[in-house]
């Protein structure tokens, strides 16, 4: 097969390219990839380091289990993703040196969540509660729902 | 028909004025991701946590935000497309099969997704070099929405992800540059080479050779955690900006070695654009590409940046389709999008 570029050579490399709408494919000679820029001595994308050291496994791995989700260490190496908010802390001894290869870095620094004020889940139950209230026509349970709602400042019930 | 989205096509709306150098950067976007304590992650998120989850989104949102609230599974599939050409939406969201939901707020700027990989990812897109302004739009939804409810967040690790990629911060900056200059030079590896060093992540989508066509490529930071925000987006800005300088350069070259190669490619590619009776969205692409240099170098002066980008994103083949609110063949659009684009540059 002759290089994609120059249609002179013959192609060396092949390039795939997943675009949401099409797959670009590209067969290239060494020296025309090296001038789109293609043979970049590249270092290990993120993910690439993820699966890398996913593959790391240990018996031990089927023991580790976070308590809430009962994700095992060893299904996340199998998928890669963490199964709950408690699973990072469930197997940080295990992943630490995961996020510092991926990352460079194991600390945050940027922006920390606010503690919420929980308006929204306490309106959003309430609203649910009424709804059920009016479908059972217990008007005078809804009567007490809307004044809760009231309180919060929601003023279209 | 096309309800949901059709206000969408065409973007003129757009809350946001484009940022600098749009002669260069097509866009600028940002994705924020985030989960909630009291839900599963998406892995063991049952069909009954994912309801709930876009139930409450959808409460606290329409209190508080003007925009669309869409279910998934109300999207007829040409919308989804068109979503994913407007790049409100992931390729991975609109092949979900539990229940998902995106939010698109008034400007069409900012997208809320609700069960992604993440229970909500945050997006927004701005044309030209925008990042800082852009990131406000998106941490201002970001915030509503916090201030309603937990976050999965640690001390040490930041905002937790499904991914451990995407730990931390939870955020990506991407710029999308349009660099023929550099094509022609043969730049590209050096920059992209120099890019790599300093963290950051580089995607080609091919430009060819000599040619002005594509060259489009992709910048965006690579690691999550370890970083403020600002730095994120410092970071991503400073380097946009010096492969600005590096093609802009590349570009005074090719006006003096190449001026008439180049200028007859700009032109023939006007022309065509403006007298095509049929056409198709990658040749638009590619004739796009040229007619942006030209404007980029003050060659092509009656058409603006904010007409080219219009056309850029209606003539993508689910959007054109929605702007004439119809189902098309392929035959069809290309014929179609050959009549919108001739009147858009004002020929008939
Ligand atoms: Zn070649
Ligand atoms: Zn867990």
């Amino acid at each position: 097969m002759l290089c994609d570029d120059c249609k002179k050579k013959p192609a060396s490399i092949s390039f795939k390219e997943v675009l949401p709408d099409k797959t670009i494919e590209l067969n290239l000679c060494d020296e025309c990839a090296s001038k789109r820029g293609l043979l970049v001595n590249r270092k290990l994308s993120p993910v690439e380091i993820l699966q890398k050291l996913l593959r790391q496994r240990s018996e031990q791995d089927e023991k580790v289990i976070c308590p809430r989700c009962y994700l095992s260490l060893a299904e996340f190496k199998r998928i890669g993703r963490f199964g709950c908010s408690d699973c990072v802390m469930t197997f940080a001894t295990h992943i630490q040196h995961l996020i510092k290869q991926i990352h460079q870095s194991d600390r945050h620094i940027g922006r920390k969540a606010a503690p919420g004020t929980k308006k929204g889940l306490e309106v959003y139950r309430l609203r649910e509660e009424l709804k059920k209230a009016l479908e059972s026509e217990l008007y005078e349970d809804a009567a007490k729902i809307r004044d809760k709602l009231r309180e919060y400042g929601i003023k279209d019930v | 028909m096309f309800d949901n989205i059709r206000w969408l096509i065409p973007t003129s709306k757009k809350t946001l004025p484009c940022g600098e150098e749009s002669e260069i950067v097509v866009s600028s976007r940002i994705r924020v991701a985030r989960n909630l304590n009291s839900i599963p992650f998406e892995v063991k998120m049952k069909a009954s946590d994912a309801e709930y989850l876009i139930g409450l989104v959808k409460s606290i949102i329409n209190e508080r935000l003007a925009g669309e609230f869409l279910s998934l599974k109300d999207l007829k599939p040409l919308e989804k497309e068109s979503l994913l050409e407007c790049h409100l939406v992931s390729p991975g969201f609109i092949r979900k099969d539990k229940p998902a939901s995106v939010f698109i707020n008034e400007g069409g700027n900012v997208s809320v997704m609700v069960n992604e990989e993440d229970h909500l990812r945050y997006q927004g897109i701005s044309c030209g070099l925008n990042l800082v302004n852009l990131s406000g739009a998106v941490f201002e939804v970001e915030e509503m929405i916090g201030d309603n409810v937990d976050y999965a967040f640690n001390d040490a690790y930041g905002y937790l992800t499904s991914c451990p990629t995407n730990i931390g911060t939870g955020m990506r900056a991407s710029v999308f540059m349009h660099l023929p200059g550099l094509v022609f030079t043969n730049e590209v590896e050096k920059v992209l080479k120099g890019a790599l060093q300093i963290g950051m992540a580089v995607r080609g989508i091919y430009g060819e050779g000599s040619e002005i066509r594509g060259s489009l490529f992709q910048i965006s930071n690579q690691h999550t955690i370890g970083f403020r925000e600002e730095d994120l987006l410092e970071r991503t800005t400073k380097l946009a900006k010096m492969i600005i300088d590096i093609e802009k350069k590349a570009r005074d070259v090719i006006l003096t070695k190449a001026r008439n190669e180049f200028e007859d490619k700009i032109f023939r590619s006007l022309a065509i654009l403006r007298s095509a009776r049929t056409i198709s969205s990658g040749e638009v692409l590619n004739l796009l590409s040229a007619v942006r240099f030209g404007i980029g170098v003050g060659i092509v002066k009656e058409i603006t940046l904010a007409t080219l980008n219009e056309i850029l994103v209606v003539s993508r083949p689910a959007n054109i389709q929605l702007f004439f609110g119809e189902l098309l063949e392929e035959q069809e659009r290309d014929i179609k999008r050959a009549e919108y684009i001739r009147q858009k540059l004002g020929v008939n």
